[in-house]
């Protein structure tokens, strides 16, 4: 793949600006990292469901918040470890989320946007009640040894656990595209993503696809919610916040553009990070952080405008 | 015929007399409480209520009476709040309003408990924004927890007398991360009031604390989780005392991010509203300090805290697991004592009983009430400082209640 000249001055800068973070506050370019990556791994299943399905799913971080408590209670009952138990979530997981996807979100697929985004909203406040009344509100949390292991470099010490996260980014990404592409249900995905009624007319099962990939969606997130455990407090609105953001990356990096979401994750991230570290500027965070995807979306629309 | 007329006259006095007596038993005293139900909070001070009541009941009621336990969810929405005080006003016609928590859930329900003018216990709500709303004037209202600014002064009494016993302890420099909310703000405000009061010789935390900084972080209830870099300036700062203000939800992410990033303070501190389950079973736990009116470990000093743990466990199943429990149960139990102290339920007589009423409470102290900056009558006045020994809260001031002494310094 060539690189045009305005892609490498991109990247120029783009490197120019890490390494001038680096310098000045590397611990923020790591939190940033870290951070980042798990924004842009659990915004990846957003995207898929969004590009391939067209539903906005605003229950996207309650499946994530069920994935949490599933791990959460293997570790509880079975005292098994939230890293292994990333299988047994994962499939429960999947089997909830097809059964919500036949139940409910197959049925609202034609319509539009806003019986989807009604719809899915009830999803989410149907999940978080039940977490509710099952576990209450009271936060929860595990202890495993390895989650705050932590490396130093002269005086400065940093977690390394959350780069747990980035490696997952990666490999989901990378898996994701494989499937795609290189797999016949990955290519059939595709082409219901690109245009369902000529998919159907050449004889792919649209429902199954759609299916397929909404339960692929919530299997990742039963996959992050294992991972996150160790580090995380337990709530019933604990992902919630989550699916502002994985709107956001979706939204910033364009639609069916997963590269992008991985590259404005990380990026988000840095600069969020940038911003707490610098002292009483905390609160700027988040105003930065959705402030940088308006200016993105208002510069891509004029750009395409033009 | 006379017979006849007599036996019927006889029989209508006794069917009056029986009628009389019936209703007299079937009418209660109605107490009308207010509680976030779906928060732990809430439903273990509404099960401490119960038990409260049930232990009275069992003893013959009230001035003869039973009492009745009319419980609304205030779900934690001021909106909710303000209309169970209407529904338990005017659908339930309660006798007396008991409850309840969360600062801005009261100050919505004040004007409705202004217009009825029942007298009130109110166990939660702490900001002094509430004791503005309630005003000089309203002797029908009683409040038990401490308010925002008796718990700082509390606070520095209390470190004072720790350093006095301790002179290895050194609190000189005091560094505070805050959640961005109201609750982290008004915690920070109020410290660096006290701060200021310090460096000028003034103020309970005089002659301990000498320098004062703070930071904001987004609490994992809001949002947030991600506490490194507020620690990391607490880090370059180099406390002799961390606290932080924050949410149950933060209290082991912080912790553990600290220690990654080796943050290591002689004293660690939290000043959460409550912790999350399970908290001492985590060995990040250990000699964490915190703040709060009542420990478990008051079994071991308290017979009244022991006997209201027992029966607690007993009624419900479970273990109380944040001190509105015991200030649930010391509700009712103080309401109770006024009203047989009093003998009637005439509102200037229970008024005036419980202003003189005096009650052993669960939470260690004795509730009497005085006035405080603004309102009348005030029940406890100070918090008490805990730590985290050995997966158990113990109370480590004031020392009258102590059950072990301070583990001095914090370390991983």
């Amino acid at each position: 793949m060539s690189l045009t000249k305005k892609q490498y001055i991109m990247l120029f800068l783009l490197a120019l600006i890490i390494l001038i973070i680096a310098l000045w506050q590397p611990h923020a370019l790591i939190y940033g990292i870290q951070r980042g990556s798990l924004y842009a791994l659990i915004a990846l299943p957003l995207a898929l469901v969004l590009g391939i399905l067209g539903v906005l799913n605003l229950a996207h971080g309650e499946f994530l918040t069920v994935g949490l408590y599933l791990s959460y209670m293997l570790y509880e009952r079975f005292n098994l470890d939230p890293l292994l138990s990333i299988i047994p979530v994962v499939i429960i997981l999947s089997l909830i989320g097809a059964g919500i996807y036949l139940l409910t979100i197959k049925h609202v697929l034609k319509d539009g946007h806003l019986n989807q985004l009604l719809l899915t909203f009830g999803v989410s406040l149907i999940l978080i009640e039940i977490i509710n009344i099952i576990w209450t509100s009271r936060p929860r949390n595990v202890f495993t040894s390895y989650s705050y292991s932590s490396m130093s470099i002269g005086n400065f010490s940093f977690g390394t656990y959350e780069f747990l996260y980035f490696f997952m980014a990666i490999a989901v990404l990378i898996l994701l595209q494989l499937f795609l592409k290189k797999t016949r249900l990955g290519q059939a995905t595709f082409a219901v993503g690109q245009n369902p009624r000529g998919a159907k007319i050449v004889g792919i099962n649209v429902s199954y696809v759609y299916l397929f990939v909404f339960t692929l969606a919530v299997a990742i997130l039963g996959l992050v919610g294992a991972v996150m455990l160790p580090r995380t407090a337990i709530f019933p609105a604990v992902g919630s916040p989550f699916s502002l953001k994985s709107f956001a990356l979706a939204a910033m990096a364009g639609l069916g553009n997963m590269n992008g979401i991985l590259i404005a994750g990380i990026g988000l991230g840095i600069g969020e990070a940038v911003i707490k570290s610098i002292p009483g500027a905390g609160g700027w965070a988040d105003i930065v952080f959705f402030g940088v995807l308006i200016a993105v979306i208002i510069a891509r629309s004029y750009r395409e405008g033009n | 015929m006379k017979k006849s007329y007599l036996l019927i006259v006889l029989s209508f006095l006794l069917a009056f007399v029986l009628f009389s007596m019936s209703g007299m038993a079937q009418e209660p005293i109605k107490i009308g409480a207010v509680n976030p139900l779906g928060d732990i909070t809430g439903r273990q001070s509404t099960n401490a209520m119960e038990l409260a009541v049930a232990e009275i009941n069992e003893a013959g009621g009230l001035l003869g009476r039973p009492v009745e336990l009319i419980v609304v969810d205030s779900e934690f929405r001021p909106e909710k709040g303000a209309a169970a005080i209407e529904k338990l006003a005017t659908v339930d016609e309660v006798d007396f309003f008991v409850g309840g928590m969360s600062s801005g859930v009261h100050l919505a329900q004040i004007p409705s408990l202004k217009k009825y003018k029942k007298v009130t216990v109110w166990a939660g709500a702490a900001s002094h924004k509430a004791e503005e709303a309630i005003g000089a004037d309203a002797d029908w209202y009683f409040h038990l927890h401490p308010w925002d600014y008796q718990q700082g002064a509390s606070y520095g009494v209390g470190w004072n007398a720790i350093v006095k016993e301790n002179p290895e302890i050194d609190i000189a420099r005091v560094f505070l991360a805050y959640e961005e909310g109201a609750f982290g703000s008004d915690s920070y405000k109020a410290y660096a009031a006290m701060a200021e009061q310090a460096s000028e010789g003034k103020g309970a935390f005089a002659g301990v604390m000498e320098e004062f900084k703070g930071a904001s972080f987004k609490s994992a209830a809001m949002g947030g989780g991600d506490y490194r870099a507020m620690l990391q300036q607490a880090k370059e700062y180099n406390p002799d005392l961390f606290i932080w203000a924050g949410y149950d939800a933060d209290a082991i992410p912080m912790l553990g991010q600290a220690r990654e990033i080796g943050f290591e303070p002689n004293l660690y501190v939290g000043a959460p509203p409550g912790w999350p389950a399970n908290f001492g079973r985590n060995p990040l736990s250990d000699k964490v300090i915190l703040y709060g009116m009542w420990a478990p470990a008051l079994n071991e000093v308290s017979d009244v805290a022991k006997h209201f743990w027992d029966a607690y466990v007993e009624m419900h199943d479970e273990e109380p697991a944040t001190y509105f429990a015991p200030l649930g149960y010391t509700n009712i139990k103080f309401l109770a004592k006024g009203i047989e102290k009093a003998g009637t339920l005439e509102k200037e007589a229970v008024i005036s009983a419980l202003k003189s009423t005096k009650y052993v409470s669960p939470l260690g102290s004795t509730l009497e009430i005085s006035p405080s900056n603004i309102i009348q009558n005030q029940g406890f006045t100070r918090q008490k400082i805990l730590q985290y020994q050995d997966g158990k809260q113990h109370v480590i001031w004031p020392f009258e209640f102590a059950t072990t002494e301070i583990e001095y310094p914090f370390s991983w």
